[in-house]
């Protein structure tokens, strides 16, 4: 316990009286930035419409539980993985299998097996399904670095994504899952949007607070120094390669968790969330974000899905070409940003 | 130092500027008249399902634009609000929520992809909006709720007719080759269910994913079984007419069986030659009916282009069905008085005469066709590359 509290208290101790407050705060621009954008997101959506705001609101919730466990890996650790979108497929199949409604599964033509768990009972079992598919592709993958890591992190997200294509008896293929367990605590299900919003909210909380005490733990300043120099920890005697094991395991769990949520939001899931674009925009967001910030993972999730979300707002006439003219300044927006913030919204590293 | 906070300044200044143009743009967007009917559109405009999405709401758009120009209904004009559902889950629960919350539509044409359609119709039937797609054609749709509607035949209709079509053939040893998508999974799952019914035997089944090219090696071992046909599921042109010219390469001389998408242009296009002679069991419109060659030709003219001639269609009844009933009621609020209307209505359009909707939302009294391909130089804009032989044989 006191390992967990001591870096909290570290970092309370420069502030002591409510001034002290406000002059630690009042030259950073980047908080203010933060804040600003985040309350006029708040204000935009609620003012367009509240329920829509609550939809745009768990995307981006479980977006930045994606993009707080890739930058533990991405930024933090300096392994540019591109497959982490196959944990969250793991997490979410996991979530599907185990919890989809057994009678409505009978009616479909494509037998499937069925379990009919509750969604507290099939949630530990994703975090844990994916932190042992980890494990076992993670022994393998700490024997590359750098480039040839991205390559093998490519080949497992085009294998998890076929895996769940031609898996048939267990995922369906390509008819994909329905009616996937909402939670329930008690006799009470979390049924509307605004309670699952306010869910998945606590649970990002909680996953960011983990990555906190991770990054600013003796663990976490490790995994920065073989970000920083692998060959030079290892001289100091660390065992480089058993704290990548650790940290992709961990990363991946929070992907497999963010995975369950997801199938339970959309209580309908096929392989096509999962293909590997969908990992690139991942790495998109921990990009734009900043990388090796967890606040910024935070931002970048946030922005990204208000820049999409936003565009649908952007009046193109005429209609039939609305979604590809909203492609295009999405891209324009992306490109800019990163042309005059190469490190990412609040980071302080270029990739 | 200095260059930081220059840069930190000129972030906030963009985050402020771009904030304020979508603000901006986002209460012109909010102020259309209330004098219209709004009406919601969810097509995959962009993403995997972009050919089918992008016809639809050029077919919508032109039927609304001539209903606003003969007067509207009830004096009222019609307007689309048009949403992009990428053809996944997720966004298609966006997009719905965006057109229910933010433009209050009760009534939502669409989808495109059947992915969408399961995505949102769990919403649509809790918060009582009408779904009605003129594209989307899984079986599963047929139980998704009372609000959900389509004009589009199941995959379940095409795949009864492509397994009666091959047995009269007199097909007996059948290979199949598919795309591992939800559409083209449902079509080669009914199609081998019926004509395995029939008597018929499978010999040989391979799934591709969407990005591959190369189908050279899924092709020798299933012509190695040496089945009397090929059937090819596809849902992408570029892999339909890659197999069709590979199957041809690989000296497989039996006939080829597929749906809409291997006779589409790029199918065409990239098979060549090879496709000529092969049969397509498809949703085409009636060369006999005036009303679809109207509608056709004003397509044609619109936009310069015409593919997916019976989706097409479908996608413009969707519209006048829809006025119609709006003209019933009076209300675009009142999906209850819609469902009503949809559940009563007897349409005779651009699809076919005298179609209706039963108890889950599905349409009848439509039918499949067969055509063959023509060789090349037989091809053109106006036959669109293949001949209708006539309806699907029933049992």
């Amino acid at each position: 316990m006191r390992i967990i509290l001591k870096p909290i208290v570290n970092s309370l101790n420069f502030i002591r009286t409510p001034r002290d407050l406000w002059r630690a705060w009042r030259g950073n621009i980047q908080l203010w930035a933060n804040l600003f954008v985040i309350g006029w997101a708040v204000v935009f959506m609620l003012w367009q419409g509240a329920g829509f705001a609550v939809t745009v609101g768990t995307v981006f919730a479980i977006w930045a539980m994606l993009a707080v466990s890739l930058n533990l890996v991405v930024g933090f650790t300096g392994l540019l993985s591109v497959g982490h979108i196959g944990f969250f497929g793991i997490g979410a199949y996991s979530m599907a299998v185990l919890s989809s409604n057994p009678e409505y599964e009978q009616l479909r033509t494509e037998a499937l097996t069925t379990f009919a768990w509750p969604f507290f009972a099939a949630l530990p079992v994703c975090v844990l399904l994916s932190g042992v598919v980890a494990l076992a592709v993670g022994v393998v993958f700490n024997r590359f670095r750098d480039d040839i890591y991205v390559l093998v992190s490519f080949g497992f997200a085009i294998i998890a994504f076929n895996v769940f294509l031609n898996a048939r008896s267990l995922t369906r293929g390509a008819f994909g899952i329905h009616e996937i367990a909402r939670p329930q605590i008690g006799g009470w299900t979390l049924n509307g949007e605004l309670q699952f919003l306010l869910f998945v909210l606590a649970i990002l909380a909680v996953v960011m607070l983990i990555a906190w005490i991770i990054v600013t733990s003796s663990f976490g300043r490790v995994l920065t120094a073989i970000r920083e120099d692998e060959d030079a920890i290892e001289v100091f005697g660390y065992q480089a390669t058993q704290y990548k094991l650790a940290i992709w395991v961990i990363s991946a769990m929070i992907a497999g968790l963010a995975g369950g949520l997801f199938a339970s939001w959309t209580s309908f899931i096929d392989p096509f969330s999962f293909i590997l674009l969908e990992s690139i925009l991942l790495v998109s967001i921990v990009i734009l974000g900043g990388l090796a910030t967890i606040w910024g993972s935070l931002l970048g999730a946030m922005a990204f899905v208000l820049l999409e979300e936003g565009m649908r707002f952007l009046p193109f006439l005429p209609a039939e070409y609305i979604g590809q003219a909203r492609q295009v300044v999405l891209g324009i927006l992306l490109v800019l940003l990163m042309l005059f913030r190469p490190q990412g919204l609040v980071g302080k590293y270029k990739l | 130092m200095t260059i930081g906070y220059f840069r930190q300044a000129f972030v906030i200044a963009l985050v402020v500027l771009v904030s304020i143009a979508v603000l901006a743009c986002g209460s012109i967007g909010g102020g259309a008249s209330s004098e219209s009917f709004k009406i919601g559109v969810m097509e995959s405009v962009t993403g995997p399902g972009e050919t089918y999405g992008n016809v639809a709401v050029q077919a919508k758009q032109m039927a609304v634009d001539e209903i606003n120009a003969a007067g509207g209904i009830n004096g009222r004009m019609l307007e689309l609000i048009v949403e992009d559902e990428k053809c996944n889950a997720q966004d298609a629960i966006t997009a719905y929520r965006k057109l229910t919350d933010v433009d209050g539509v009760k009534i939502i044409l669409g989808t495109s992809c059947s992915g969408a359609m399961l995505g949102a119709a769990p919403l649509a039937e809790e918060d009582g909006v009408v779904m009605f797609s003129g594209l989307a054609t899984n079986p599963d749709i047929a139980n998704a709720g009372d609000y959900i509607f389509r004009t589009s035949m199941s995959d379940a209709q095409r795949g009864i007719d492509t397994g009666n079509v091959l047995w009269s053939d007199s097909i007996r040893n059948l290979a199949t080759i598919t795309e591992a998508t939800d559409y083209a999974e449902g079509v080669r799952r009914t199609s081998v269910e019926q004509f395995e019914k029939r008597g018929g035997k499978v010999v040989g089944t391979e799934r591709y994913a969407s990005d591959v090219t190369d189908f050279r090696s899924q092709l020798t071992k299933l012509i190695g079984e040496s089945p009397d046909a090929l059937h090819i599921a596809a849902q992408s042109e570029f892999t339909g007419g890659t197999i069709i010219k590979q199957a041809r390469e690989l000296g497989f001389n039996g006939p080829i069986y597929g749906e809409d998408v291997v006779v589409g242009a790029t199918a065409l296009e990239i098979a060549g030659d090879a496709a000529t002679g092969v049969k397509a069991i498809i949703a085409d419109l009636d060369p006999a009916n005036s009303k679809a060659q109207e509608v056709l030709s004003n397509f044609m003219e619109r936009y310069d282009y015409i593919t997916l001639r019976w989706y097409l269609g479908s996608a413009y009844d969707d519209v006048y069905i829809t006025a119609e009933c709006l003209k019933q009621t009076d209300d675009d609020q009142d999906a209850d008085g819609f469902r009503d209307c949809l559940y009563d209505i007897t349409w005779s359009g651009t699809i076919g005469s005298n179609y209706s909707f039963d108890g889950n939302g599905e349409v009848v009294g439509l039918a499949n066709v067969v055509v063959e391909i023509l060789p090349p130089p037989d091809r053109s804009e106006d036959n669109l590359g293949y001949k209708v032989l006539g309806p699907a044989p029933s049992e």
